[in-house]
């Protein structure tokens, strides 16, 4: 017999893990707060000798690339080895990919080999939701298409907040080819979420209607004057710019963009004066960007290409930590 | 076989005929239509015959669909007729136009003589055949029309692709003129459209998927449309998908050149919202303002508690990014969608169809954008359009009228009716009958549906085609014995329920 005044206290539950990263739109502020804390102590592994911990140890990682990105893909490797896991890179190139092996299929193997975390990389917008409807682990998306970029948006993010202490508040432009630009998007969901007044500063051909983008955010400032976008900005993001934009006729040429929306020194001086650059590389220097701001005291560069690790690492973390 | 369809709800828009009434089929024909609101209704057949018990239901002209993807011959992994023929007569298709899409295309008169041949032996209900406007619809040499129109084809398409040369457009549309046949345009100027995954505008800004502007349709209606013009010729525009679009013919048949038009049903309610899936449920809707008080019709909300109307369906039973919405036009925006239904109720637009478009799932199981466009559309037809009559956007004739006697119109054809004497094609629907889209229960092979698990109210109960049954859902009909509440009404049907 039950004696009495017992009362079962119920376990406190625990904040239901995430499962996937795909984008931020589904993270709230809080959360991004968490990762962006994570990912402190995450950089503080990063600086020790041994950089090195066990958080991942015995779990395999699979980073799946079908789009070439040496740069994004030595970041994942590099964040997971970090954290111990077993990890391996594949890329499309000479992959069953071109042996035309559909994507479902390809990763129906990685589940069978055991994969528990795919880090992908992939051409077409949406392809890692595709996956995520199918793959029994977690998918972390490294870019999709003109989609995506939540590892990228996430770093921008602890950049400036290392830098200023806060996110909120900040006057963020960003500048560039809009339209095609997945970094653009995830930053525009986290800049929002935490606050920043963002300023999107684009020709029209590289950006499309701007009621499009005004609808989902509806406190962006659109502007194809970059001159009086960059007046008093904090943070000045620029974007790479493809040179086949030209070739399909978005431009007239590489020449006149770079007198529109090129960050010059002489624009830097319209900014505010602590102002940071960022790029989310690699950068054509002498389009987008000028040689001498890209390694000015004020372009912070290399150090978001630091910070991507530790970001990648929290979000590792995050999905197959214990 | 005889058969007496008894006390159902006859509508008859060719006749302009909506009555509780009987029919009596014999030899593939109506023979009778007894009006039970005529009390002089003493001849009630005698000997053998099937009596079916209607009651309650609509009986209507079977539908004529215009826009129906075979897949036979080539591609009958996708489809055969027979699975065709067997999904349109479960979705109360009564005839199917045939697109020329298949491998080869039918461009040349033995092709359309071999699938004629097929259909005739193995299709559940009757198929037309629209001839390819050019050899291997590749838009550039015609086609023999002539000896197309001889071997059976009721009009001219080159089905999913634009004839782009204006003036090969021109030449055909002069030609079909003298065969008096309709050229059926699919609108898409292919330049505009390139590495296209879905409509242009906020949601695929948002997803980052590469848009088909409404524009790209547009220019193509408003060339072809001139052309039909300069040549005398008739032109049908297909699926015509955007506000524009509508407005452009509504203009072109008030200055009385000779164009029609047709709308699929999931164009009438579906919206890009629905690549959006699950993330549809964060994103606020964004359709237009509501109009000002008295200026719009007034209509059902979208989901009133209790009365048990289906609610605009759910697309966040989707995924994002689920490539079973994708289809060629692509679904467009709320503000499209509310200028479709403008066009479809003050005659724009003249009549649904399916653009019943089969794939499997290799087709649709890949990239968002890589998958194959289309969707099944023949056996949730009905249903979706049942959506807007019990949303009070559409009347019910009217819908009846879409589905028979519009297409037909666009095929110069004595429209399909009950008239005594007429051919016995015919629907029976319950418009209240609730059931659940579940594409395993497709007779068609093609899963394709963003409708999956979506209740939809409104089923085909019977089709008949030429006077025998082609499809009917369980015991539908089987027995007349019940009990029922007596009114002035009732007592009539009573009384002929005697015999």
């Amino acid at each position: 017999m039950p004696a009495k005044n017992t009362t079962t206290v119920p376990a406190p539950e625990a904040a239901p893990r995430r499962r996937h990263v795909l984008d931020l739109d589904d993270f709230s502020a809080a959360e991004i707060a968490e990762v962006l804390e994570t990912t402190a102590s995450m950089k503080e592994v990063l600086g020790r000798s041994i950089k090195q911990v066990p958080a991942l140890r015995g779990k395999n990682v699979v980073n799946m690339f079908f789009e070439d990105s040496t740069r994004t893909r030595i970041s994942f490797e590099l964040a997971a080895r970090s954290l111990s896991a077993n990890v391996v890179s594949m890329s499309a190139k000479g992959s069953s990919v071109e042996k035309g092996e559909s994507l479902m299929d390809t990763m129906r193997t990685l589940q069978a080999l055991g994969a528990d975390v795919i880090v992908m990389r992939h051409s077409e917008a949406g392809a890692p939701y595709f996956l995520a409807q199918h793959f029994h682990g977690s998918i972390l998306n490294a870019g999709d298409g003109r989609h995506a970029h939540p590892t990228q948006g996430l770093l921008d993010l602890f950049t400036i907040q290392e830098r200023f202490g806060r996110i909120e508040g900040l006057k963020v432009v960003i500048v560039g080819d809009i339209l095609h630009s997945r970094v653009a998007r995830s930053d525009l969901w986290g800049l929002t979420k935490m606050g920043a007044q963002v300023t999107l500063c684009a020709p029209p051909t590289l950006l499309g209607p701007t009621a499009f983008w005004l609808a989902t955010w509806p406190d962006v400032t659109i502007t194809s004057n970059l001159d009086e976008a960059i007046a008093g900005a904090d943070v000045v993001m620029t974007l790479r710019l493809q040179k086949e934009r030209q070739q399909a006729g978005l431009l007239p040429s590489l020449r006149e963009y770079n007198r529109l929306f090129a960050i010059t020194p002489e624009r830097m001086a319209k900014a505010a004066p602590e102002a940071i650059v960022m790029h989310p590389g690699p950068m054509n220097e002498g389009v987008e960007i000028m040689p001498e701001v890209a390694v000015s005291s004020q372009s912070v560069i290399e150090t978001q290409v630091t910070n991507g690790v530790a970001v990648r690492m929290a979000l590792l973390y995050r999905l197959a930590g214990e | 076989m005889r058969y007496l369809i008894k006390n159902g709800n006859i509508i008859d828009p060719a006749r302009r005929i909506a009555t509780v009434g009987n029919i009596l089929i014999e030899d593939g024909k109506v023979s009778q239509l007894f009006d039970l609101a005529d009390l002089n209704m003493t001849a009630e057949p005698t000997g053998e015959v099937e009596v079916i018990n209607a009651r309650g239901s609509i009986v209507a002209p079977g539908f004529i669909d215009l826009h129906t993807y075979l897949g036979e011959p080539g591609e009958e992994h996708r489809e055969t007729i027979e699975s065709a023929t067997q999904a349109a007569a479960r979705g109360g298709f009564t005839t199917l136009c045939a697109m020329p899409a298949t491998q080869p295309a039918i461009d040349s008169a033995g092709t359309a003589r071999y699938v004629r041949e097929i259909a005739r032996q193995r299709g559940a209900v009757r198929v037309d055949l629209i001839g390819a406007i050019t050899q291997g619809r590749s838009g550039e040499r015609l086609t023999e029309m002539a000896e197309l129109a001889e071997a059976g084809c009721v009009a001219f398409s080159d089905a999913g692709h634009t004839v782009s040369d204006p003036a090969v457009m021109r030449n055909a549309l002069s030609y079909a003129a003298m065969l008096n046949l309709p050229v059926m345009a699919h609108c898409e100027d292919t330049r505009l459209t390139k590495g296209w995954a879905m409509h242009e505008g906020t949601i695929s800004t948002r997803l980052g998927l590469q848009g088909y502007p409404s524009s790209a349709e547009e220019v193509m209606i408003a060339r072809d449309i001139a052309l039909a013009e300069l040549t005398g010729a008739h032109i049908h525009i297909c699926h015509v998908s955007t506000a524009g679009g509508v407005a452009l013919i509504r203009n072109a048949k008030e200055r009385g050149i000779r164009v029609t038009a047709e709308v699929t049903p999931y164009h009438l309610t579906l919206s890009d919202r629905w690549v959006l899936g699950s993330l549809a449920q964060s994103t606020p809707p964004t359709g237009p303002a509501p109009a000002p008080e008295g200026k719009k019709r007034k209509r059902a909300k979208k989901s009133e508690p209790g009365l048990g109307l289906p609610s605009w369906f759910d697309p966040t039973l989707l995924p994002p990014y689920d490539s079973s919405t994708r289809v060629n036009p692509p679904l467009r925006s709320e503000e499209d969608v509310e200028a479709l239904l403008e066009g479809l109720r003050d005659g724009t637009i003249d009549a649904i169809a399916t653009n019943h478009m089969p794939q499997s799932m290799v087709e649709k199981d890949v990239e968002y954008r890589l998958a194959a466009p289309g969707i099944s559309s023949l056996e949730t037809a009905l249903g979706l359009m049942l959506s807007l009559v019990h949303r009070a956007e559409i009347d019910l004739v009217d819908m009846v009228a879409k589905l028979t006697e519009g297409p037909a119109s666009v095929l110069d054809r004595t429209p399909a009716t009950l008239r005594p004497g007429a051919v016995a094609d015919i629907v029976i629907f319950d418009t209240d009958q609730t059931w659940m889209v579940d594409p395993k229960d497709f007779a068609s092979k093609g899963r394709n549906t963003p409708l999956a698990g979506q209740q939809l109210k409104g089923q085909v109960m019977m089709t008949m085609v030429g006077g025998e049954i082609a499809f009917r859902r369980g015991n539908f009909g089987v027995g007349t014995g019940m009990l029922r509440q007596a009114s002035k009404l009732e007592g009539i049907l009573d009384d002929a329920d005697k015999d």
